[in-house]
């Protein structure tokens, strides 16, 4: 048995999980792992843990609840220039002529830039024309309104079921379109003892980050400071050099500053043409300058989930296997035609014969960008809906399908558990007993799956991501990324970590991030930050406690290899020093170490993803269709539980974003002008407190073995099941599926009528 | 939510009648102090005016042009930014402060109307490291995320619980449904307004 402060050769884990309830086994199991030389040794699911796991408070929750946090938003210089973008009024055409003197004449007005020539292609109702700025809003716009800019206009489509590419629809919304033959599908659909049909579709939505994007910028000579609302810190930096970049500008010349973002959920890894602007205008003025998007811009420039349209046909044999699937996808996108896949939850169909096509179509609108898992709410909205439509018609109830055909052990104990904690047996048994087709109102269940698979990647082409971490003489210790918080709660992450590794409470640990001058970290996308950086973190505590140690057990007089750091404290058994003392040791200057991301051990790890699931109860008026999400309940996992209170936020709050994409959101085109028709947050509705169901959630930790921490993605998997799960919910209260979000009262009506 | 006292200008119909003004008299900028009361601008002349705003029980001057919102004026020009510009509409509650004691859209009221009122912004619910029970609360219960809503949410739920004293969940609701947060923080939200009212003992 090595010392805990050495890094072992090859050692045995215990991964896996304890029991969820009493009436389920602890799914355990020991694995060989090799951790690289340096690293730190490997938690398992017998580490005895002090802080990771425990409800810490948020650390910059203060700061952000009294105000004093200070966003990109909130930068402000005593001689700071706001400024604005001219965009296109119409979506497809040329730019004929663009004079910008008369606005460059107007009073207060500091910089004038054009982003597009005479000539250039316009692509979507948004793209950005010139900027400008000036000594408040106001006279910018004043100026912005002197721009004379004329245009060609071509024939646009801002619907992408008009495209020729896509499907034509009957009158019920079901693809025309013949099936492509395949003798596999074909054999399977024909063996099959149930079979069912339908196309499914989902609306374009937007991030709606309560932050717009923008930036403030500031240069001094050729060294440029921006302060970003971002979630790539680095992405920008390298984007911004590259596109200002001439000799005397390089990477090292721009310096990106996030501390607080507010939100981001998928659209802020560029630093966009905003970003690009602002630095442009702040060299012009050679002030500092602010730029953020409004609210309209955000809605209509600053990237969206496309929509989708998903036709789907299978079939169950007589014991309810699924033994035939066949998937077509259509991807409603921007002038790029990208961004628009569709996933489905391909743990259903391991036994089934399966085909899936996709094609994305391109329309003339703002392009797709990243959202919280990408493709996957659209898919498991029709996917998990399909499955629901199938199996009612064989006359199997939803859980039971899902607990014979989900071939994921992990997901077999969530079911049953969340089953459990929510109810789910009494509600289908009530509902199945009462007759309330006359009732105005009627309740219903449903549950969905979530999936998502990301264990974090330890670096980028050229370098490997890295923590600094620093024990202060006074006993203060920090550790810094400079990689982003969007809201996940990384401060807390990397505070916690650092705690649990030196054996002190995690108030004395200070984490810190949204600086490039630290070391190096992912953009936060695809719930890569946390798993990324979480062992690095852990890398780097290990180094500095190894050098505390060192001075401890020199200033003792005993050897290296016998003293801890536990409670508190630092030392053998029988000689100890409290923390602060040891401290004293450090000195003058704070012990600075750099640790560092080593790739994730080559050894198969216990799960290669996460798993969750969820489920919903819904009351349906009969009377205005209106659907209310009563209660819902979700179980989630992400590898190991760090911060426990702020991942539960985290789940508790992908649910909700779900209720409001399941009812409420959807971008309204206008066809004639290309124009989005609700580009704000009046008639784009996103859910509020009265949309509020009642929500509990549950935090499933688990050892999975694939790095020194062992912690996954927690971002995207939890809102991949709350769209489908609603849907399902509908379909039980009132017996007819809406196969359309979002579930507005009108479809419900609709399905109501076609029962 | 509850709106100011009408000092008869809205945003828009001034918006409209200033451009008018504007042609009618050029030039004069000069503000007269009155006998009694705030500073009051002699005349509404395009350019840029000196008020003076009482916030969080100080007397605070600022130059503004008459169509400056409140909202503009207390994040550019007195770096109070605390209150967020999100929506910038009156839709999403990003912007709430307390005017006389009501909740109010800041970036639904210009600046000069705030004249003569007691404004109260987040940064007057902290001295040093005292803050307000209802934001420990919230830092407690992680009623937070992102945080970019949480300033005009905690000035929702401090105007809820000074009018309501123990606020039920329904009441909640409907007193938070002019805040809009996309993180999803709105039950955590409501379990800090419950503690800090339980915590108060109903007192307003």
């Amino acid at each position: 048995m090595s010392s805990a402060n050495e890094t072992p050769r090859e050692t045995e884990i215990t991964v896996g999980y304890r029991a969820l309830s009493p009436a389920q086994k602890d799914r355990l199991r020991k694995i060989t792992v090799n951790p690289q030389d340096g690293d730190a040794p490997p938690w398992d699911a017998n580490t005895d843990y002090q802080t990771v796991g425990t409800d810490v408070d948020r650390i910059d929750g203060l700061a952000k609840a009294t105000g004093r946090a200070k966003y990109a938003y909130d930068i402000n210089f005593p001689d700071l220039q706001q400024a604005m973008i001219l965009r296109a009024p119409i979506a497809k055409g040329k730019l004929k002529s663009l004079d910008l003197d008369a606005a460059r004449a107007m009073p207060g007005i500091s910089a004038v830039v054009p982003l597009k020539k005479e000539g250039n292609k316009i692509r979507f109702v948004g793209d950005a024309i010139a900027a400008v700025s000036g000594t408040t809003l106001d006279v910018v716009r004043d100026a912005i309104e002197k721009i004379r800019a004329e245009y060609d206009a071509e024939q646009h489509n801002v619907d992408y079921l008009m495209d020729e590419d896509a499907p034509l629809l009957d009158g019920k919304g079901e693809v025309d379109d013949e099936w492509p033959e395949s003798s596999k599908i074909d054999t399977a659909l024909g063996e099959a003892a149930h079979t069912h049909s339908a196309t499914y579709r989902t609306e374009v939505q937007t991030h709606s980050s309560l932050e717009t994007h923008g930036n403030v910028c500031k240069w001094d000579g050729n060294h440029l400071d921006v302060w970003a609302s971002t979630q790539a810190t680095f992405g920008v930096r390298g984007e911004l050099a590259r596109a200002l970049g001439n000799r005397d500008i390089k990477v090292e010349s721009v310096d990106v500053h996030s501390e607080f973002v507010g939100g981001g959920f998928g659209s802020k890894f560029s630093a966009g043409i905003e970003g690009f602007a602002c630095a442009l205008l702040a060299r012009e003025a050679n002030k500092p300058v602010k730029l953020m998007l409004d609210r309209f811009e955000e809605h209509t420039t600053a990237g969206n989930r496309p929509s989708s349209l998903m036709q789907v046909r299978g079939g169950l044999d007589k014991d309810g296997n699924l033994t035939a699937w066949d998937w077509r996808s259509f991807g409603g996108c921007g002038y790029n035609g990208r961004g628009g896949s569709v996933r489905y939850p391909n743990y259903y169909m391991k036994n089934a014969a399966t085909r899936r096509k996709h094609k994305d179509i391109a329309c003339d609108t703002d392009p797709a960008r990243s959202m919280r898992a990408p493709g996957y709410p659209q898919g498991w909205f029709g996917a998990e809906m399909f499955l629901d439509e199938l199996a009612a018609k064989a006359g199997i109830d939803p859980l039971q399908f899902r607990l014979q055909n989900d071939v994921e052990d992990m997901r077999q104990d969530q079911w049953q558990f969340a089953a459990e904690k929510f109810g789910w047996q009494k509600a289908r048994a009530q509902k199945a007993a009462s007759d309330d087709k006359k009732e105005r109102y009627v309740t219903g269940v449903g549950c969905a799956s979530a999936r998502w698979g990301q264990l974090g990647r330890h670096g980028g082409r050229r370098q490997r991501y890295g923590i600094t971490c620093r024990i202060h003489p006074n006993g203060m210790v920090e550790a810094r990324s400079g990689a982003q918080d969007i809201g996940t709660g990384l401060k807390t992450v990397l505070s916690m970590l650092t705690a649990e590794e030196l054996g002190v409470p995690a108030a004395r640990v200070k984490g810190m991030t949204g600086h490039t001058a630290d070391p190096i970290g992912p953009g936060s996308g695809g719930s890569t930050t946390t798993p990324s950086i979480a062992p690095a973190v852990r890398h780097a505590a290990f180094l500095a406690k190894n050098e505390l140690i060192a001075l401890v057990a020199k200033h003792l007089g005993v050897p290296e290899a016998d003293v801890t750091c536990a409670g508190d404290k630092v030392g053998t058994k029988t000689a100890k020093l409290d923390w602060l003392d040891a401290c004293k040791l450090i000195g003058p200057n704070p012990l600075e170490v750099r640790g560092e991301r080593y790739p994730n051990y080559r050894d198969k790890p216990f799960h290669p993803g996460v798993c969750g699931a969820q489920f919903a109860e819904v009351r349906v008026d009969t009377w205005t269709g209106e659907v209310q999400v009563t209660r819902m309940f979700g179980i989630q996992d992400c590898g190991l539980v760090i911060a426990k209170k702020l991942a539960e936020s985290q789940v508790l709050g992908a649910m909700i974003q779900g209720v409001s994409y399941a009812v409420h959101e959807q971008r309204i085109m206008d066809q004639r002008s290309g124009r989005m028709l609700n580009g704000d947050f009046l008639r784009y509705k996103i859910a509020g407190t009265k949309d509020l169901p009642e929500l509990e959630c549950h935090m499933h930790s688990v050892a999975n073995g694939h790095n020194n921490v062992g912690a996954a993605g927690l971002g995207e998997p939890p809102s991949t099941a709350t769209a489908a799960a609603i849907g399902n919910a509908v379909f039980h209260a009132i017996g007819a599926p809406v196969r359309h979000l979002p579930i507005t009262p009108e479809k419900v009506l609709e399905a109501l009528a076609s029962r | 939510m509850s709106h100011p006292p009408d000092h008869g200008v809205s945003r828009r119909s001034f918006l409209k009648g200033s451009a008018v003004a504007g042609i009618a008299t050029t030039g004069i900028t000069a503000a007269t102090q009155a006998a009694a009361g705030p500073p009051v601008p002699e005349s509404f002349a395009p350019g840029e005016h000196e008020i003076t705003l009482s916030v969080n029980g100080q007397p605070k001057k600022v130059k503004v042009e008459t169509r400056t919102t409140l909202l503009d004026a207390l994040r550019d020009r007195m770096d109070l930014t605390g209150a967020k510009k999100i929506c910038d509409r009156g839709a999403c509650g990003g912007c709430t402060v307390l005017v006389d004691g009501a909740p109010a859209n800041s970036c639904l009221m210009l600046a000069m109307d705030a004249v003569g009122s007691e404004l109260r912004t987040v940064e007057g619910l902290a001295d040093g490291d005292k803050v307000h029970p209802l934001v420990e609360n919230i830092v407690k219960c992680d009623g937070l995320q992102c945080g970019f809503c949480t300033p005009g949410m905690v000035m929702s739920s401090i105007a809820c619980l000074e009018k309501r004293g123990k606020p039920t969940p329904a009441e909640m609701r409907q007193d938070l449904s002019g805040n809009l947060c996309r993180c999803g923080t709105y039950g955590r939200v409501m379990e800090a307004i419950d503690q800090t009212a339980q915590q108060m003992g109903g007192n307003k």
